[in-house]
């Protein structure tokens, strides 16, 4: 049985939908507190109606992509207001279905903000050791959401694969530079969710996908949610730098 | 954007040697595939703030079906 302490704070960005919902909400059941990060303070609030602990449930409106390099600092601001830091699921992202020839750097740059430079830079904040916990006092983990695209993807994607393929590689370097101060770093690589991401209506995402690949049907954001609080927990301690595809087999 | 701006950038969206025009029918263009509609996609979004599916690109038969799916933004 995997547990948690109120005195572990953990950051989970994205958590207003999707697959960063279901992990605040699971990580705060379990016991953790939790600052929930995201624009949509309606869904926020959603969200955080539906926690077994809301007391431990903080809710923060931000738009990460705002100001990127002032990152580092926001994690302060927030360490200053909640404790230091044992870890952070980094669930934030967006999508793109954009050939080749339409990219321009607009593209580029409103992909990467939100996958690629804000993830690094509230790692580097995190990893701040004046801002997180220290080995001896416990330690922590951070996890980030990749995707399947960063091993294999389809046509259309390559931005958005890049994305997140330059994001596990970053992360897995990270982890190498801070192992040794009791922080694991690891990213999940979901192939098809249900979430407002991939089932809304105009998603190109899921017309292209052929059903036989997927023998079980589609994941539930829960079933991302359990492997990232299986990694943020200390049942994972041997477990860092890695890249964990989740999927049925039909992909990979 | 005017009908007639929309076809220059539609040639270029199709990456087209020759010019578009609103009576064209799209399957007879070797260019429309499904990198093109993908890219028509990308573009409506970008440009009108227009989401288009798939599905709605398949009942599209002239390059005027097209231009009606982008609402008032193509006048
Ligand atoms: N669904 C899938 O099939 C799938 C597959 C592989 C990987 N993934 C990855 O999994 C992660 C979660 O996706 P999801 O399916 O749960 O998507 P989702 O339901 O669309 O959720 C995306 C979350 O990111 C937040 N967000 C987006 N831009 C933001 C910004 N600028 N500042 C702050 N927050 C921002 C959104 O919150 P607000 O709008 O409230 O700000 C929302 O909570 C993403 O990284 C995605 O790439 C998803």
């Amino acid at each position: 049985m995997i547990e948690f302490k109120k005195e572990q704070v953990f950051i989970v960005t994205g958590a207003s939908s999707g697959i960063g919902e279901a992990v605040a909400i699971l990580l705060n059941e379990l016991g953790a507190t939790v600052i929930a990060i995201a624009r949509n303070e309606n869904r926020l609030n959603k969200m955080k109606s539906k926690c077994k602990n809301p007391e431990n449930m903080h809710i923060e409106i931000k738009d990460l992509t705002e100001n990127i390099n002032e990152l580092p600092n926001y994690i302060k601001s927030l360490k200053e207001k909640y404790g230091k830091f044992s870890g952070m699921a980094y669930c934030a992202g967006v999508a793109c279905i954009y050939p080749i020839r339409m990219v321009d750097m607009n593209i580029l740059a409103n992909i990467f903000n939100v996958n690629y430079y804000a993830p690094i830079m509230m790692i580097k904040g995190i990893l701040d050791k004046r801002n997180r916990l220290s080995a001896e006092e416990g330690g922590g983990s951070i996890v980030c959401i990749s995707s399947i695209d960063a091993k294999l993807s389809s046509k259309g994607q390559s931005i958005y694969a890049g994305s997140k393929a330059a994001l596990s590689a970053s992360v897995k370097s990270i982890s190498k530079e801070v192992a040794s101060s009791g922080f694991r770093l690891n990213c999940v690589l979901p192939s098809i969710i249900e979430t407002p991401m991939s089932l809304s209506p105009e998603s190109p995402i899921t017309e292209n996908i052929n059903p036989e690949e997927y023998p079980i049907g589609w994941g539930k954001p829960q079933d991302v949610a359990n492997m990232i609080i299986y990694l943020l927990s200390d049942k994972a301690k041997f477990i860092s730098g890695q890249n964990y595809i989740i999927d049925t087999g039909g992909v990979l | 954007m005017n009908k007639s701006d929309f076809l220059v950038e539609l040639e270029d969206i199709l990456q087209r040697e020759d010019s578009c025009n609103e009576s064209d029918n799209l399957n007879d263009y070797e260019e429309w595939d499904s990198l093109s509609k993908m890219s028509i996609m990308a573009y409506y979004d970008k440009s009108f703030g227009v989401k288009l599916s798939l599905n709605d690109l398949k009942t599209v038969t002239t390059v005027s079906d097209l231009i009606k799916l982008a609402g008032n933004k193509i006048q």
